[in-house]
């Protein structure tokens, strides 16, 4: 029945929890979906919002005389701190096409992981200026292809033009280790950010 | 010279069954949703009726229920806000507080960063 959820629902811990995000951004194909996948402790979802090209945020339904966009938003989950915290990882597409959509999904957010391919470095430089426009802190994280082009950090620093104190990490996005550890260097560099010790 | 009535935005073919505006607005993303048990209204949509069968045995954040139900968000957010106000779910702000503008606009709380961190380091 097309109606029914996909499938079953994993549902929130009982306790009390305090629901956090984290943003997962990067160009399409970048493999953010990927990471998600691999860190979420639900099968990830995704919800398709309509986004007109004026004014999106003042009404998430679309005008039929606007232009309109449908953009897949995809997500995980993880629940961490013996259930008090649930942290979303939103995938967020980097293109400035979707800065309303992206605004929304900014607020709020803890911080922000961005993906990178060393390939196609400059695909990663829109979503690296919406993110520095934000406020919003971040990490990079280049996910390493069998294929990829291997820079050391200095070059890749000056590729992305990102400053010292932002953790670039390597990282392979089907790997829960390699994405948890990408997660982690977001993580300290958020506590070291807003003053706290690591 | 006095304002003119506000501009209805929840279109008619969503309205709720003339039970008043709902304020979907103060829903955000990660807001938490969970049915109190009473049975559907006979103005709720099987939408409404669906929503409910779907947090009927937890809570799931309004984000989750429209990847489950292929729902938008805005859709979700206008159901939900509907069925808060006839008392057919429970809903749970997240942090931070969506009601408090202010403390949305400041940096994370420290705290809470230093909680998620060390939840990570200890996975």
């Amino acid at each position: 029945m097309g109606s029914s959820p996909s499938s079953a629902p994993v549902y929130l811990p009982d306790s009390n929890q305090e629901r956090v995000k984290v943003l997962v951004a990067g160009p399409f194909g970048i493999g953010k979906t990927t990471m998600i996948r691999t860190l979420s402790e639900i099968p990830s979802l995704h919800t398709e919002e309509v986004m007109t090209d004026a004014a999106a945020h003042v009404d998430e339904l679309a005008v039929p005389d606007k232009k309109t966009t449908t953009v897949a938003i995809d997500f995980g989950r993880l629940t961490i701190a013996q259930g008090r915290i649930v942290l979303y990882l939103f995938g967020t597409p980097g293109q400035r096409r979707f800065k309303p959509l992206w605004s929304d999904y900014a607020r709020g957010a803890l911080g922000a992981l961005v993906i990178v391919d060393t390939r196609r470095l400059a695909d990663s430089f829109e979503v690296i200026d919406l993110i520095e426009e934000s406020g919003l802190d971040y990490a990079v994280a280049v996910n390493q292809f069998p294929e990829s082009p291997e820079y050391d950090e200095e070059t890749l620093r000056l590729k992305l033009d990102v400053e010292d104190h932002t953790p670039l990490v390597i990282c392979d996005a089907r790997d829960w280790d390699s994405s948890l550890n990408a997660l982690r260097a977001l993580s300290a560099h958020l506590v070291s950010r807003a003053g706290g010790s690591l | 010279m006095s304002p003119g009535p506000a501009r209805r935005l929840v279109p008619s073919y969503l309205a709720t069954g003339g039970v008043g505006a709902p304020e979907h607005s103060r829903f955000e993303e990660l807001t938490a949703l969970q049915a109190t048990g009473r049975s559907a209204l006979p103005h709720h949509t099987p939408a409404h009726q669906r929503l409910l069968n779907l947090v009927s045995d937890g809570g799931l954040t309004v984000m989750e229920i429209a990847g489950y139900l292929r729902l938008p968000v805005g859709v979700v957010k206008m159901l939900a806000a509907q069925l808060v106000s006839d008392g057919h779910l429970r809903a749970a702000a997240p942090l931070p507080d969506a009601l408090a503008p202010a403390i949305n606009a400041g940096r994370p709380d420290k705290a809470l960063l230093e909680e998620v961190m060390h939840g990570l380091l200890a996975l």
